[in-house]
């Protein structure tokens, strides 16, 4: 039987990413607790206007989509100054006790990413008592229809944070909002705002700063509702070319995980079930570098430097295709065609009120970019071992073997070795949430304001986000890369004595040579974060009535 | 104890036992043996990267063997719990004894080139040869050690405490050091080479290569290439 999950009782941005769901702006908002007493006060407040994962819509079970989302997670010294026993504390997940900052040799957040250059307020956490963050809030807006789709947007996420000053304001002093978040020409703001990136027109897109579209492979999970459409490509991948959903306890505490069991979680049961550990982290792109190494790169690369920014990634950057679909400009050309035309389809039928057709249209787009295996691309040929989809989700790809009389340099699926090909991924999988922030004034250069801010949720931060940044990220081993880092994230070395380079594969039947990356500079840099608890809505409500009882 | 071998690899796993008593300062003798051993982190470089043909070896000393845990639920235990006229203590009887070590052990374990014949003489004498003052710092604690005073006692003695062994590193093929050593620094430098001449003519490439096989010396073990037990990336290599 499927897991039916208690929607009421989760939180909305656990189980939707909210830029997918109509809200092109949020504002990140961190606070102090001064006053238990007020501070639990306070979070009851705030609990009275979360949101939760209910579905949207007139139908029964259904609400209306709130003009504003609130959603409030907590670090360890937060629960800690809220007054959560030390019975329930000592349950928590070690790395989550030790803070982001302390992590920093496993997250490899060194040289310009290490916490010297971080945002004043993530430098000042967990430095002195009141400068630790506590409590994270969420606001995310809801867009507008037709041109008054931003301002609306930004006018609901304002209307939220006056909303959300008022209640700070209650608490006289017990709860106060952390400043020092850099914005435009070093300017500290009391939040950090986020935003889709706009188009020359002023109109939303799915880009991030570099250009490339972010976020299609969000993992699909059992037991949401709105997902149930959205496993291909998503999920786990199954024998014979099926695909299912995770399980819940990869990404929700309280329910059972891939390995059959319940994931690690501090007691009661109850304050640990339907919340999961959110990871945040602000994302500085350097968009200057990225733009000079990709036109000096790409002016040597066979393919031309399009085809190079997608090996990068994996994905074109016009249409989002993934190159083991589109490995030439050519097939590329073609999907945009097919794209087009979808799209075409969908506004006619949106016209004539089918919702049908707009329904079965998105979804032969979401195929389209969703809906692959490497299976055809063992060798890396097509998609690099080194490009960022392949290492944030190799799907079946890390089953690879080579025997003695295969082509050299040719890798292949190795069959009976596990259960299902994705078995060796599917417990390192991370929900991604959060926006771009910043606007890039200058696109030859790397100051600025401008970058990602990430929100990764897990069931183990250990096992998922820590390992994934530290192993596949930083690292090469597992995709018979050496130490060669991904493309796009890895924490490439300014030092001259320890260039960073990575491979761009060719198949290896054919006559072409790899191409080698050298001296690739660092294009992301960490910027700050913090590992966080988003609690259940129960479990809300018992941390602000201070009764959680692990007795 | 053919299974020590596999190709030309040698597992080598010797425990001997350490005196009881302690020294002048109150030190226990095994536990001064311990922060011997940890002093060898603080140098340059671990002693045993100078013994020739070592792939990898530890030392530990090992205070006392772990007790499993009291014995699980067997059907006949669960049999026996079902059965209330069999008394507390009569069951008690029956619990095994913890097993304890008659004293404390320095480990050293160890996998080199060792040929197709395993030769542990070979190996010992060089290690002798080479690091024979700090062999006796960490074995001169050690029963029967004392009166060792060259490699063929040393050879004697490592005979006596040596148990079978029968896990391999994996991490290395077996072939002798030297030739991995410059086959690593091959691959390494080779990168650099491929990254140097990348989309250069073929003419300019081939010149470059004749250039690069001369500097590197393919044929040539002992230099340029790596040094055993490298681990400084800025010390790695060994110049001619």
């Amino acid at each position: 039987m499927t897991n039916k999950l208690d929607l009421l009782d989760i939180q909305g941005n656990v189980l939707r990413a909210y830029g997918r769901f109509g809200y092109p702006v949020a504002r990140y908002v961190f606070l102090n607790v001064r006053n238990s007493a007020e501070g639990r006060k306070f979070v009851g407040a705030i609990s009275q206007r979360v949101t939760t994962a209910v579905e949207w819509g007139n139908g029964p079970n259904q609400k209306e989509q709130p003009p504003w989302a609130v959603n409030i997670a907590f670090t360890y010294q937060g629960l800690k100054d809220l007054g959560v026993p030390r019975a329930s504390l000592v349950g928590f997940s070690p790395e989550f006790a030790s803070g982001m900052k302390e992590r920093r040799d496993i997250l490899g957040d060194n040289g310009s990413s290490s916490p010297e250059n971080w945002d004043p307020i993530w430098q000042g956490n967990r430095e002195t008592r009141e400068q630790d963050v506590h409590i994270f809030i969420s606001l995310d807006g809801l867009s507008g229809r037709g041109a008054e789709w931003l301002s609306v947007a930004e006018k609901n996420r304002e209307e939220a944070y006056q909303w959300l000053l008022g209640e700070v304001d209650k608490t006289k002093g017990g709860v106060v909002i952390l400043p020092g978040h850099i914005g435009d020409n070093g300017a500290k703001l009391d939040y950090q705002d986020v935003r889709v990136v706009l188009d020359k027109e002023g109109r939303p897109t799915p880009k991030e700063h570099f250009g490339y579209t972010d976020g299609i492979s969000d993992p699909v999970f059992e037991g949401v509702p709105y997902d149930t459409n959205r496993v291909k490509g998503r999920g786990k991948q199954l024998v014979g070319g099926k695909w299912g959903p995770l399980a819940t306890g990869e990404f929700l505490l309280g329910h059972v995980d891939e390995a059959m069991e319940y994931p690690h979680a501090p007691e009661p049961v109850l304050l640990a079930r339907n919340g999961t550990y959110m990871v945040y982290r602000k994302l500085h792109e350097n968009v200057g570098s990225f733009e000079r190494y990709l036109e000096e790169q790409g002016s040597k690369f066979p393919g031309g430097k399009e085809l190079l920014a997608a090996k990068f990634v994996g994905r074109w950057r016009d249409t989002g295709v993934p190159l083991v679909k589109a490995p030439d400009a050519e097939s590329n050309a073609k999907f945009a065609a097919q794209i087009e035309a979808y799209n075409q389809a969908i506004s006619e039928a949106r016209k004539k009120g089918d919702e049908d057709a707009v329904k079965a249209n998105e979804q032969a787009i979401d195929d389209i970019l969703s809906d692959f295996t490497y299976e055809n691309d063992m060798s890396g040929g097509k998609c690099p071992f080194s490009s960022h989809i392949r290492r944030i989700n190799p799907r079946g790809s890390l089953e690879m073997i080579h025997e003695d009389g295969d082509a050299p340099g040719s890798l292949k699926l190795s069959k009976g070795a596990f259960n299902t090909p994705s078995a060796l991924s599917d417990r390192r999988r991370l929900l991604r949430r959060g926006l771009p922030y910043g606007e890039v004034k200058d696109r030859s250069r790397d100051d600025g304001s401008h970058g990602i801010v990430i929100m990764m949720l897990n069931a183990d931060i250990n096992r998922q986000f820590e390992f994934v940044q530290q192993q596949w990220i930083n690292y090469g081993n597992d995709f018979k890369a050496g130490n060669d880092k991904e493309i796009i994230l890895g924490n490439h070395s300014a030092d001259e004595k320890f260039p960073s380079k990575a491979v761009i594969q060719v198949d290896p039947n054919s006559d072409e040579a790899p191409f080698l990356l050298s001296n690739i500079p660092r294009f992301v840099e960490t910027r700050g974060g913090e590992y966080f608890f988003i609690p259940s809505i129960t479990a809300l409500n018992w941390i602000a009535r201070g009764v959680v009882d692990p007795t | 104890m053919a299974s020590n071998i596999s190709g030309n690899a040698y597992a080598l796993t010797v425990l001997s036992p350490i005196k009881e008593g302690f020294t002048s300062d109150e030190k226990s003798y095994a536990d001064t043996v311990r922060d011997r051993l940890q002093g060898w982190n603080f140098e340059e470089n671990s002693p045993m990267a100078l013994v020739p043909q070592t792939y990898l070896c530890r030392y530990f000393v090992l205070d006392d063997v772990y007790t499993e845990s009291q014995p699980g639920a067997g059907a006949i235990d669960t049999f026996v719990d079902w059965l209330p006229v069999v008394p507390d203590k009569l069951r008690h009887c029956y619990w095994p004894n913890q097993d304890h070590l008659k004293s404390r052990y320095l480990v050293f374990s160890c996998n080199f080139h060792g040929g197709p014949k395993g030769d542990l003489d070979g190996y010992l004498i060089n290690m002798w040869n080479a690091i024979g003052d700090r062999i006796k710092e960490v074995w001169g604690y050690c029963y029967g050690f004392d009166g060792v005073d060259n490699a063929d006692k040393f050879i004697a003695y490592i005979k006596k405490c040596q148990r079978e062994a029968t896990l391999f590193f994996v991490g290395s093929n077996d072939d002798p050091l030297e030739e991995q050593l410059k086959a690593l620094y091959l691959k390494q430098e080779f990168s650099k080479f491929a990254v140097a001449n990348q989309g250069l003519d073929a003419a300019t490439v081939r010149a470059n290569f004749k250039e690069f096989i001369q500097s590197v010396a393919p044929t040539n073990l002992t230099a340029p290439t790596w040094v055993p037990g490298g681990y400084r990336v800025d010390k790695l290599v060994k110049r001619g």
